[in-house]
């Protein structure tokens, strides 16, 4: 069942990547026998018959898994976009040490493990790539900010 | 004979340099470490640390010193959880916890362990040094290969693929094919106009291939094991004090040699790589020990360990000729390495052993010091590693996101990437739930520029006549490799089902 739904699923797709490669790729003007539109259709047609036959005869293995475990995946996904939405605004020290942590905590560490893990990846990880290796690591803007605001206090 | 000596000769002046040495070590130990940790095998280590091995900004031998390192310390280092904890590290691993696991139950734990090292040792030099002899005969027979023969090389790489590698041809068609689809959006190089590119201007480069890889090996891999997320923690055996024998390698040394020949092999056919080795060694030796093996192999027959161990190895360095020598990947890590080689502008080819000698011989040197390290390494240090096995999953699973977004930020410094390889992750869950191998995917997305291009420069030198592929010998020979390669093994296994049945 879930192979003939995502047979169906690329059945879709190729059909749309066909439906370009026949009618909207064109070179304006060429002098070589194939153009940028010949290889697609190739492609298209070879993947088309091989998701036919996945949708004739799909394997009959039943797509296993448990109403907690989609929660789990679901939620390491969310976590996933919610990091990487706040990697710059927050900057890699904050939120690597949330990331960890919560990650950590989900995944069933003990408390303090967790804490300590995120805060450990977060400060040493940003020491080791930024001092050590010279990698180019978000500072954060809420962090700048705060600097800024800091130093300008001082003076 | 004197271009290998004096390739050679160059190679380990550059692998001698006290810099690239001591890459070596490092990602000898790190790919080790990597393919010890139950659950990550060479292929995510290598997607994984990639992107920051890139960053890093060495010279390109460098980095493909350090990255081929890890590929064949995780192929090392793949058998302790197999013997330990009898969880494979990735699929090439399997086999060695047949035999492996159940000699460690038997108090034999530092005997299996140091056997698997010395097997995988041998099983390694064995395909360095063919490598050595090979290598450079290959690339001269390959300088002459016109496109059409390379259509066909291509046409051959891709049918080995889908007859050896996963559980069904058709999926791992259909693997490939997707690579390639995905390989042709961006701008074409031939003609300038845009392919699937919807007008978004980040996709006119085409997808970054660091952005597939990790999304689809580094991410995917994340959202596995929380999937299979291990409740309670894993006991690993003890090592204990039990150590190989000079005796035992004597009496394995046929089963070592046999092996290590299946697993080069193996690992020249494009596409197949390490696991599809050891499970044929493994089979092989089997069959060999006749009707009083069948009863020992499986529950701890040392024979059942040395043969896919050293089969593994060699297949690692197997897998590198035609990388080297053809730019053809022979397996999905060193399709990896070869995407790699593109990004610091290397064309991997033919003319690589001449051209770019440092980097060509650069490696197989290194890969003869990695070697003799790996063994000094492992006999040692194994109660080490043993001792990381037991990381629990809960701080390993969100280690690899931050790597993995470190590697892909630094790189491409774009948040928006982050996103990107998130849902390539997801995607690649998808796609190996439903018994899809990825191999075939980064694969055909790695190869999918050089083929088409080389199929249009063929049609384009016969001015659009399709019998120019079928013209010279060399391409014909290729398509009826091909053609065995996918019908021996149904027409072999129809025979053994009727010899049975008889």
């Amino acid at each position: 069942m879930a192979d003939r739904l995502f047979a169906g699923f690329l059945l879709i797709v190729t059909l749309a990547y066909a439906y370009i490669a026949w009618t909207i790729i064109q070179a304006p003007f060429q002098y070589d026998p194939l153009g940028p539109e010949s290889w697609p259709r190739i492609l298209a047609g070879a993947a088309v018959p091989c998701i036919l036959y996945i949708l004739w005869r799909p394997d009959d293995e039943p797509f296993a898994v448990a109403k907690y475990t989609w929660f789990r995946l679901a939620l390491m996904v969310a976590l996933l976009f919610a990091y990487a939405e706040l990697y710059e605004p927050l900057g890699f020290i904050i939120s690597t040490i949330l990331f960890g942590t919560i990650v950590a905590l989900t995944l069933g560490a003990p408390r303090s493990g967790a804490l300590a893990f995120g805060i450990g990846m977060g400060v040493f990880g940003y020491l080791l790539c930024v001092t050590l290796m010279g990698l180019n690591l978000p500072d954060g803007e809420i962090v700048e900010a705060a600097l800024q605001i800091l130093q300008g206090g001082s003076e | 004979m004197d271009v290998i000596l004096s390739g050679l000769a160059t190679g380990f002046s550059v692998a001698l340099d006290p810099f690239n040495l001591m890459l070596v070590l490092v990602g000898c130990f790190l790919g080790t470490l990597i393919g010890a940790l139950p659950g990550l095998g060479p292929i995510n280590g290598v997607a994984i640390l990639l992107p920051i091995a890139y960053s890093l900004k060495f010279p390109p031998e460098s980095a493909l010193i350090l990255l081929a390192g890890i590929y064949y310390g995780a192929e090392y280092g793949g058998r302790i959880s197999s013997i330990l904890l009898n969880v494979p590290g990735d699929a090439s691993a399997v086999m060695t916890t047949l035999d492996g696991h159940p000699m460690a139950l038997r108090g034999e734990a530092g005997r299996a362990l140091s056997t698997s090292a010395v097997a995988s040792f041998i099983g390694g030099t064995i395909a360095v040094v063919l490598m050595t002899l090979f290598g450079p005969l290959l690339a001269s027979v390959a300088v002459g290969f016109s496109p059409a023969n390379y259509v066909a090389l291509m046409v051959f790489a891709f049918a080995s693929l889908a007859s050896l590698v996963g559980k069904s041809t058709v999926k791992t068609l259909l693997g490939a094919l997707i690579g390639l689809m995905l390989a042709t959006i961006g701008i074409d190089a031939n003609t300038g106009v845009a392919r699937y590119t919807f007008g978004i201007p980040d996709l006119l480069a085409g997808i970054d291939f660091l952005i597939v890889v990790v999304g689809l090996f580094g991410m995917a891999e994340l959202l596995h094991l929380v999937e299979q997320q291990v409740k309670g923690n894993l006991k690993s055996l003890p090592v204990d004090k039990t150590f190989v024998k000079v005796a035992d390698i004597v009496k394995l040394r046929w089963t070592i040699l046999r092996s290590s020949l299946i697993g080069f092999v193996i690992g020249v056919l494009p596409g197949t790589g390490a696991s599809v080795a050891s499970a044929v060694a493994y089979g092989t030796e089997k069959r060999l020990a006749g009707p009083e093996g069948s009863k020992t192999f499986g529950t701890g027959d040392i024979r059942g360990l040395a043969a896919p161990e050293s089969a593994n190895n060699a297949a690692a360095g197997g897998a590198m000729v035609p990388m080297l020598t053809l730019g053809i990947p022979g397996s999905g890590t060193t399709a990896i390495l070869l995407g790699a080689l593109l990004m610091f502008n290397v064309q991997p080819g033919p003319l690589l052993f001449t051209q770019k000698p440092e980097i060509a011989w650069g490696l197989v040197a290194s890969m003869y010091i990695g070697n003799v390290a790996l063994l000094v390494i492992n006999l040692p240090l194994v109660g080490l590693f043993a001792r990381l096995l037991t990381i629990p999953q809960h701080y390993l699973t969100p280690l690899i996101a931050i790597l993995a977004f470190i590697g892909i930020y630094t790189i491409v410094g774009n948040p928006h990437d982050l996103f990107l390889i998130t849902a390539l992750g997801v995607f690649g869950w998808f796609l190996r739930k439903l018994d899809f191998s990825l191999a075939p995917v980064i694969l055909g997305f790695v190869l999918g520029s050089l083929f088409e291009n080389n199929l249009r420069r063929a049609l384009s030198i016969s001015g659009g006549d399709w019998a120019i592929l079928t013209e010279d010998l060399t391409s014909i020979v290729l398509y009826i490799l091909a053609f065995l390669v996918v019908f021996a093994p149904i027409w072999l296994s129809r025979r053994a089902r009727r010899a049975a049945a008889a």
